[in-house]
């Protein structure tokens, strides 16, 4: 209803805009001033005597506040244009103060978390890691996120169904005028709930009056393939050799894996070449072309790219196409109309790993055999790989329409936004390639966001000296999730790749897979909706500009919230001091410096529907391999939440209290600019599933009270160190964060909780992991006490040496304690700019300090006789695990035969320092547009930039996996992603 | 000009009336924001109102106990393993139940060890005894003869998921009621005190279910939720299994003089129940639906012969690959897989099978040849333990390893040998003889004392070896060597724990015959102890 009578009204809107539009342009000469639309400025130019007033208020509000912040919360656009990141959180890398961007994964187009100034909540699974996002807002746009809620229905959660593709890879660069961090608690109040984990504010170039205004923009290069040392399966026996010699039974050496058994195998023994195709250097390129033209009536932006993205193993990249047009008019002088339509296509072609294959399958056949190292073999495998059918489509639109009029003193606007997104995935597994069976499963889903945003805004001025501007703003938002998804075995042949459907519309099974179809099949639908209402008042007193001090108070209500507390107010502060203009007028030195003090409260939503409807029923009848079991003889069941969990009465809605201090100044004529902020975060009242008492049938009950707070420094600077314009300039700007993350309170008091193989202990931050400590092995006997054992299993010679923290003389939970963090402490970047003449040289490194992770590839790798013999997920070898790195380490050899599991990754054994620095991209380029020979010969470029950039040049870790970065999003590095290749390209940039 | 100002003007007020009118109108249509009602679950103002609700929360109930069971194949890695006829290939912790280390440590041993599980299906039964009454007022199409019986059924199965768990765990907490929304936290209740609440339960309900559901059964005639007794045997527990299962919790009990009674009731009763209301036959099962899913088979169909089980009919799209002996025993050329996880050795087949007529597994001695039923390539180092092989309709290999085997936890052959074991127990050994021999004759084989050895001990000895050889990968192998033992009260060293031999009363009398529990229950209710064995 919200979302149908909105866009009715909007339907009129356009309609009488169309008219009175077409009416206006009869009396074109009327040359009104246009004073509600000017020009947006580029950032690349420092020019900052204009004033910048754009479309979208929600904008304008951010990028007012910006002003005096730019230094510390924005990208440099300038010198990330040159370099060919793909999506967003690759943008903003190290270059946003107090936020942490982790590229888990160098498959091009895969889902990459941002973390701002730390988490609120756990972060054990997938599912609580799209809970941490922060709202990304395209245009004003809150863009809409994937919902989890298809988790429920997965046995492995490495990948959303579907497509899975990051939809932040819809941002492209070349059309971005701004890209910005809102952490303020008075701002993000103002954005209201969206923002409960912050936002990160996107404006795109848009529409503008003026000359004609043609850029173009291409680039062309390539994804270099890694260096490897490959092994073979001597390798492998020689690396198994010890544990025989030391521990192995008759059994055991019977029951040794039989691939290794055979030294004249060639697929195992042979040449390990497997390298040569599963690496390649692979071309990346893009082009888009961007037109801005006009008058002061009425001008448009059109912006289109093709994009390229390719990653250097296992052939795959993503393919995207984006289109944007903007357009303003300004049909009275009282009224401006602006809308803009974003447009993207995302192509996925995804990896043809053998454990994504298989947990989209969900199923696993006999691994006894893994993929040999052999190039031939290999070979063998990938022509069969191509009989799959693998299409990941996902399509977005976003846009915006507003209108804002001048009445008077007042100032009306009405926005309307929507976003939009789809994604289809159609996946066809021969039966080659899955022991006989083959595998189809289509995918559509969709997510939606419909917004409609009024502001009206009113400013009283006392006397020339005092002001107050007040605000008054309202919005409906309505989203929407669905998807449809079937999964079907083993077709008739491998030729058949698609579900047939009854075609026949008189028939009851209409368009029903069942019927026609020789698959075994399984169909799960899905959808959610949920609303947010919101009203909010602000004000803001400005003394001269001296002081100001803002208040705001808003009403937001969310059909998410249980019926009694989905409505709750909060509030907002900030007071803004000038130093500069009440004690330093004079100084030559300092030109800027503010004083900032803000508190805000925010609410935070639930992304599920589920806490809204309290004690509930629902069909969850399966374990925990089987865990969509389709009811029982034929029907559907429904029955409590017992494997999910609890949910009662009296769970309200989470919120945020931030409080937030900055010291902002520009000196030396604005050489030095720089910003120190110290937050406080409190996430309060968030709920989390205590473990109850199994009896109850129940595994844990969902209750409020986890209160998690999070506090930091923020220190950003610029400087202009060398500044001779004829001859060498050199620019600099380092951002570095630090935080502290702690758990505050636990429901009902506890003072610890254990979730899984995890806890969550009160005083120690979030991201800790719970561990038992290694203190090395027992060789003999007489080195172990008497009596000594690990959950009641006697340890023996060849046991690890677990310290035992309370002296039981028994190593059981209590042994294990809380050490290490997911996440780091220190986050930033440095980023150099560097000009002589028209050459200009761009290099950024960024870093993450202090963050630890598990290394279960190699804890699996030393566990060969458990992970081989479970034949599960766990056990899959693939064949990028046919090579060792440098810097390997090396563990003790202990019995993997042991019923103590020896290499269970929960002890401090494989607990590793994975902080980094690396040299994320190098820039070198000419601007042929200022050179004398352009410049004589009259041409019309105002810019013909030549550059090549290298990305990813190097890192520096004492990690010894592949990439520090490839962890999980729970701290657990497995190996299975696929290495952040090395990137050079060749490109220009045009504008005429 | 004058023109134009006009239209500017007239625009801008219908313009302002309709900025005016968006904001209103927003305002007025978000009144139903409250309305936003899911449709992916149900509420406590939506459930319980229609005769849909009834069927949906009660076949749960089912659903949730058939999950408890079988979850991580359970059901067989605790009644197959421990001491049992089979030997794991590779997997260290099959190997370890085996060797009864029941503490090793491993995931699925931590998971079949929680009986979160059972207490899930027993409080959605409390839930259902306690609420479903509530639709009798609210939908006329639900009688109150029909929730009886469904609130009967629910009974008999929360007095199935406590008998259940009492073999396994012993003590148990016994909890009656859905104390729903609250979180005790009971104690372990003595299991003599869980068994009588199991048989007063069972008793109870039967009273109230019918033999038949949705057929001519007098006690609940016509469809049962629209669908005929062809629909739903097999599924759901009527009348002669609310008996078997008394007979197995006196059996458990040592109570063989109502193990008598019950199962004489339950066999007496079969010629009724057996090709009525146009459903497969009630009967001994031959070969052929034993080991290769021919129309009467109990493990691949839905039917009257599955008297006390949960099927997963591959045609409702409940083929899965865990929770069936097959994951376990199945290999080449039953399924794309070079080892089985466990298998039955060379030795242990020929000592378990020791007639040449057995048409299960039996070698002609003149030929050499063998059968090939239970075992196949029965010569190699791991025969394949091949008498469950279900894949769907009369399908016994396939491409794909998704198995729609039920679990079967009595049939008329398991009763019957039930029966035959009260008998011998109870003196009756010619009587005891005769049901061996019912529930062996269409497996080839006869029991005949031979002279002067005609005792009821020997009867004992047959008829569990019978049961043994028939109920081989059904679960209940662990549960026979403790009745057996219960019985014969032998005074010989039955295990050592570490370096102290134990009698089988004196590693009863420590619970070693019951399973630890996992630390996960201790730590959520610490009211819960283990038993001195697994200290």
């Amino acid at each position: 209803m919200v979302k149908l009578s909105s866009t009715v009204s909007i339907v009129f809107f356009l309609l009488l805009f169309g008219l009175s539009n077409a009416q206006a342009n009869n009396n074109y000469t009327n040359t009104l001033t246009f004073k509600h639309l000017v020009l947006q400025q580029d950032t690349s130019k420092k020019d900052s005597t204009k004033k910048s007033v754009t479309i979208d208020t929600i904008g304008q509000m951010v990028r007012a506040s910006q002003k005096f912040k730019t230094v510390r919360d924005t990208i440099n656009v300038r010198t990330s244009a040159p370099v060919p990141n793909l999506s967003l959180q690759q943008i903003i890398k190290g270059n946003l103060a107090g936020v942490y961007v982790q590229e888990s994964n160098g498959e091009p187009g895969t889902e990459q978390s941002i973390i701002v100034q730390g988490a609120s909540n756990i972060m054990f699974s997938k599912k609580d890691n799209y809970a941490l996002q922060p709202a990304i807002y395209l245009n004003g746009v809150p863009l809409v996120a994937e919902n989890p809620f298809a988790f429920d229905v997965q046995r492995y959660d490495y990948n959303r169904i579907g497509p899975a593709t990051n939809l932040l890879s819809q941002i492209d660069i070349d059309n971005i005028q701004s890209i910005a961090v809102v952490k303020d608690p008075f701002e993000l109040a103002k954005l209201g709930p969206n923002a409960a984990n912050g936002a990160i504010y996107i404006t795109t170039k848009n529409a503008r009056d003026g000359k004609r205004d043609i850029s173009l923009n291409s680039y062309f290069g390539f994804v270099t393939a890694p260096s490897t040392s490959t092994v073979n399966g001597v390798y492998e026996n020689n690396f198994r050799k010890p544990f025989y010699q030391k521990y192995a039974t008759e059994e055991n050496y019977a029951n040794s894996a039989s691939y290794l058994k055979d030294s004249t195998n060639t697929a195992y023994f042979g040449p390990s070449n497997w390298n040569k195709q599963y690496y390649s250097s692979s071309p990346t390129f893009s082009a888009d072309l961007g037109i801005t033209g006009g008058n002061d009536r009425a001008n448009f932006r059109f912006y289109g790219a093709g994009t390229k993205n390719a990653g250097n193993a296992d052939k795959t990249s993503i393919d995207r196409y984006n289109l944007f047009f903007g357009i303003n008019m300004a049909p009275f002088s009282w009224l401006t109309v602006s809308s803009s339509v974003n447009a993207v296509r995302l192509d996925r072609t995804r990896n043809k790993s053998l454990r994504d294959r298989f947990a989209e399958s969900r199923y696993i056949p006999d691994l006894t055999s893994p993929l040999a190292p052999n190039a031939d073999n290999y070979s063998a495998f990938l022509n069969e790989t191509d009989k799959d059918v693998d299409i990941n489509k996902t399509s977005i639109v976003n846009g915006n329409i507003s209108l804002r009029a001048t009445v008077g003193p007042v100032i009306l606007s009405s926005s309307l936004m929507v976003d939009y997104n789809e994604g289809i995935r159609d996946y066809f597994i021969p039966s080659t390639l899955q022991a006989g069976v083959s595998y189809i499963s289509n995918y559509f889903g969709f997510s939606q966001r419909v917004l409609v945003n009024n502001t009206a805004e009113y400013t009283y001025k006392f006397n020339d000296n005092n002001k107050i501007d007040f605000g008054l703003g309202q919005s409906i938002q309505g989203d929407t999730y669905k998807y449809n998804y079937t999964r079907a075995y083993n077709g008739p042949n491998d030729f058949v790749k698609i579900l047939k459907v009854e075609g026949d519309p008189t028939k009851d099974n209409y368009l029903n897979t069942y019927s026609n179809s020789e698959f075994y099949i399984f169909r799960y639908i899905d959808k959610e909706r949920n609303n947010l209402f919101s009203v909010n008042a602000s004000a803001k007193y400005s003394y001269k500009d001296v002081l100001t001090v803002s208040a705001l108070v808003r009403r937001d209500g969310s059909s998410n919230g249980q019926p009694d507390s989905r409505w709750v107010t909060t509030p907002a502060f900030n007071a803004t001091y000038n130093l500069k203009s009440q004690f330093l007028k004079d100084s030559k030195t300092i030109n800027e410096l503010s004083l900032s003090a803000g508190w805000g409260r925010t609410l935070r939503l639930f992304q599920d529907d589920k806490f809204a409807a309290g004690p509930q029923y629902k069909s969850e009848s399966g374990w925990f391999e089987e865990p969509t079991i389709p009811g029982y003889g034929g029907i559907l069941g429904i029955n409590r939440p017992y494997s999910s969990g609890f949910i009662g009465y009296g769970i309200s809605l989470p919120y945020a209290d931030r409080t937030n201090i900055s010291l902002s100044g520009s000196f030396l004529n604005g050489r030095i600019t720089g910003g120190l902020s110290v937050y406080n975060r409190n996430d309060k009242n968030q709920v989390i599933g205590i473990p109850v008492p199994v009896e109850t049938g129940y595994s844990q009950n969902y209750q409020s009270g986890l209160d998690v707070n999070n506090k930091g420094i923020e220190l950003s600077a610029n400087a202009l160190v060398i500044n001779r314009p004829k001859a060498l300039s050199w620019s600099t700007s380092i951002n570095a964060s630090y935080n502290k993350n702690k758990v505050v309170a636990l429901p009902g008091g506890l003072q610890e909780l254990t979730v899984g193989t995890d806890r969550i202990t009160v005083g120690q931050s979030l991201g800790s992991y719970w561990l038992y400590t290694n203190q090395g092995i027992y060789n003999n006997q007489s080195e172990i006490p008497a009596g000594r054992n690990f959950n009641g299993i006697a340890i023996k010679v060849g046991d690890p040496n677990w310290k035992d923290y309370n002296g039981d003389n028994r190593i059981d939970e209590k042994d294990k304690v809380s050490t290490g963090d997911r996440a780091p402490k220190v986050v930033g970047g440095w980023g150099n700019s560097l000009t002589y003449k028209n050459f200009d040289l761009n290099f950024n490194l960024i870093f993450a300090l202090g963050q630890k992770a598990i290394n279960q590839y190699q804890a699996s790798r030393y566990d060969f006789v458990n992970s081989e013999a479970g034949n599960d997920i766990n056990s899959v070898k693939e064949i990028q695990s046919w090579q060792i790195f440098d810097n390997q380490k090396n563990y003790p050899i202990y019995n993997p035969w042991s019923s103590v599991d020896a290499y269970r990754a929960d002890q401090d054994l494989f607990l590793e320092d994975a902080s980094y620095l690396k040299l994320r991209s190098l820039t070198l380029g000419y601007d042929f547009g200022k050179s004398n020979i352009f410049k004589k010969s009259g041409t019309p470029f105002r810019k013909a930039f030549l550059y090549v950039t290298a990305m990813n040049v190097f890192t520096i870790t004492k990690f010894s996996g592949q990439d520090p970065e490839l962890v999980n999003y729970n701290g657990i590095y497995d190996g299975a992603n696929l290495p952040i290749p090395r990137t050079f390209v060749l490109g220009f940039k045009l504008d005429l | 000009m004058k023109y134009s100002n006009d239209i500017n003007k007239i625009s801008k007020i219908i313009t302002l009336v309709l900025i005016v009118g968006v904001i209103t109108f927003g305002n007025l249509s978000c009144k139903k924001i409250d309305d936003e009602k899911s449709t992916r679950l149900a509420t406590e103002s939506t459930n319980w109102k229609t005769f849909e609700d009834s069927r949906a929360n009660l076949l749960s109930i089912y659903g949730l106990l058939r999950s408890a069971t079988v979850a991580d194949n359970a059901h067989w890695l605790m009644g197959d393993l421990r001491k049992g006829d089979f030997t794991a290939t590779t997997r260290s912790d099959l190997k370890a139940i085996i060797n009864g280390d029941l503490k090793a440590e491993s995931p699925v041993v931590n998971r079949i060890t929680n009986w979160r599980a059972f207490y899930a299906a027993i409080n959605a039964a409390s839930l259902f005894i306690e609420r479903s009454s509530e639709i009798v007022k609210l939908d006329p199409r639900y009688t109150p003869l029909n929730n009886n019986v469904d609130i009967a059924q629910a009974r008999m199965l929360r007095a199935f998921a406590y008998f259940y768990m009492v073999r396994i765990w012993g003590d148990v907490p016994l909890v009656t009621s859905s104390h729903d929304g609250q979180f005790i936290t009971p104690p372990r209740t003595n299991q003599a005190t869980v068994l009588s609440y199991c048989t007063n339960e069972l008793l109870a309900a039967a009273k109230v279910v019918p033999f038949r559901y949705g057929g001519t059964d007098p006690i609940l005639p016509g469809l049962y939720y629209g669908v005929p007794w062809n629909g739903w045997n097999g599924i759901i527990f009527g009348r002669l299994s609310a008996y078997i299962l008394l007979a197995h919790v006196a059996a458990w009990q040592g109570d063989y003089l109502n193990v008598e009674n019950y199962a004489k009731f339950v066999m007496d009763n079969v010629p009724t129940q057996s090709g009525v209301d146009e459903a497969f036959n009630l009967e001994y099962i031959d070969m052929g639906n034993l080991t290769e899913n021919v129309p009467n088979s109990p493990f691949a169909f839905k039917r009257a012969t599955l008297m006390v089980g949960f099927p997963f009919e591959q045609t409702t799209g409940l083929s899965t690959a865990n929770g069936h002996i097959e994951q376990l025993t199945l290999a080449k050329p039953y399924v794309p897989k070079e080892i089985p996880e466990m298998f039955v050795t060379k030795d242990s087949i020929l000592k378990i099978f020791t007639s040449p007529l057995d048409l299960r597994f039996s070698i002609d001695p003149s030929t050499g040849n063998y059968r090939t039923n239970y075992f196949y390539n029965f010569q190699s180092q791991r025969p394949i333990f091949n008498k469950i092989k279900c894949f769907g309709s009369s399908i016994t290999r396939s491409d794909y390893m998704l198995f729609s085997s039920s679990l079967v936890f009595s049939r008329l052959e398991e009763i019957t040998l039930l029966r035959a074991e009260a008998l011998a127990v109870l003196n009756k050994t010619s009587d005891a003889i005769a049901y061996l021999n019912q529930a062996s004759a269409l497996r080839g084989i006869s029991y005949a004392p031979a002279p002067g050895q005609n005792t009821p001990e020997n009867a004992i000895d047959a008829i569990f070896a019978e049961r043994r050889r028939e109920l081989m990968g059904e679960g209940w192998r662990w549960y026979d060597i403790v009745r057996y033992n219960r019985i014969k009260k032998s005074n010989g060293i039955f295990i050592t724990k570490g370096n102290t031999p134990l009698t089988f009363a004196q590693f009863e009398a420590q619970g070693g015959i019951y399973w630890p529990v996992s630390r996960d229950v201790i730590s959520a209710n610490p009211s819960i102890t283990q038993y001195p064995y697994w200290q």
